[in-house]
């Protein structure tokens, strides 16, 4: 995040995002047609979690290129290794090893850069705490304009949201055995 | 073979498409909610689907219901956060193959891809 996004996420307008901002949850009628405090900052809260979501998802996509990059640069070394192994100068047995242990060494590079693009996944599963959280919010909101029988309730369209997000963490496969067992008695009930 | 995925984060899109590409799979259409995913499936050629549950517009579930209503044999797999039991229920109930909970290892999408190519 540079300085103009972090000035414009201070601001509530996230305009440094290149990503088209949402709705705000608050209509710009309901706030000037005397809105409360507490609605006007319902509205700018939420703003401003879904600019931290735009923005992290932007950068997250430009790891993911710089990453892509890296694994392109290590498969075109790898094949100019593979073409000098064949070269007649290269046959000596102690440089055939060094060649291998160079050829072995790219492979890791490359398994490295894969395992860091998973760990990306930490970027959907944010969003997704934030979503709940700006869902928590909205209800805050529609709550108040309910009891005040002022303003607009939030009308602009999210996701849904996982009920579970909260407990999730960054461990890869942390549910994959509750996952399986739970579609395997399904599929043994359905079979029955 | 070609394969949908369907899921609003784009980050996420690009992990469960290099993970494919790993595997062997390249031949990919990208949707990011259940209204887009459909208009790809329209377009014709996809064997699979591998979709996201919360998304904007028209969700997961409502995007394997709409399809299952189309089409009751193309494999879907959800690769979601959602991880309660009746969840996982639901989406079966709904007509998905298999479910996968985010975060998820590459080992995993792919036991769970070439389970349901069988």
């Amino acid at each position: 995040m540079d300085q103009s996004e972090i000035d414009a996420l201070l601001a509530g307008g996230g305009k440094g995002s290149k990503k088209p901002e949402p709705p705000p949850a608050v209509p710009p009628a309901a706030s000037a047609g005397g809105g409360s405090v507490g609605q006007d900052a319902s509205g700018h809260v939420i703003a401003e979690l879904d600019t931290v979501t735009a923005v992290t998802e932007r950068e997250s996509n430009k790891v993911m290129d710089q990453l892509d990059m890296i694994g392109q640069l290590v498969a075109r070394q790898q094949k100019l290794i593979t073409d000098m192994m064949r070269h007649e100068g290269a046959q000596a047995p102690g440089v055939q090893q060094a060649i291998h242990e160079v050829m072995s060494a790219g492979k890791e590079i490359q398994d490295k850069v894969f395992e860091a693009m998973d760990l990306m996944q930490f970027q959907d599963i944010t969003r997704q705490k934030l979503e709940r959280i700006v869902h928590h919010l909205r209800q805050i909101h529609d709550y108040i304009v309910d009891l005040l029988g002022t303003g607009l309730k939030s009308e602009a369209e999210r996701p849904s949201i996982s009920h579970t997000i909260a407990q999730t963490g960054t461990t890869p496969d942390e549910n994959k055995a509750h996952a399986d067992a739970v579609v395997e008695a399904f599929k043994s009930k359905k079979k029955g | 073979m070609k394969i949908l995925i369907v899921d609003d984060s784009s980050t996420m899109r690009r992990i469960i498409i290099n993970t494919l590409s790993r595997i062997g799979y390249t031949d990919v259409v990208e949707g990011e909610n259940g209204k887009s995913g459909l208009e790809k499936l329209g377009q014709g050629g996809v064997e699979m689907i591998i979709t996201d549950w919360n998304m904007p517009e028209m969700d997961g579930l409502e995007f394997v219901k709409t399809v299952r209503g189309q089409n009751p044999a193309i494999p879907i797999l959800m690769v979601t956060t959602n991880a309660a039991k009746e969840d996982i229920v639901e989406a079966l109930q709904a007509g998905v193959n298999n479910y996968v909970v985010k975060p998820f290892t590459p080992e995993t999408l792919k036991e769970k891809i070439e389970s349901l190519l069988g």
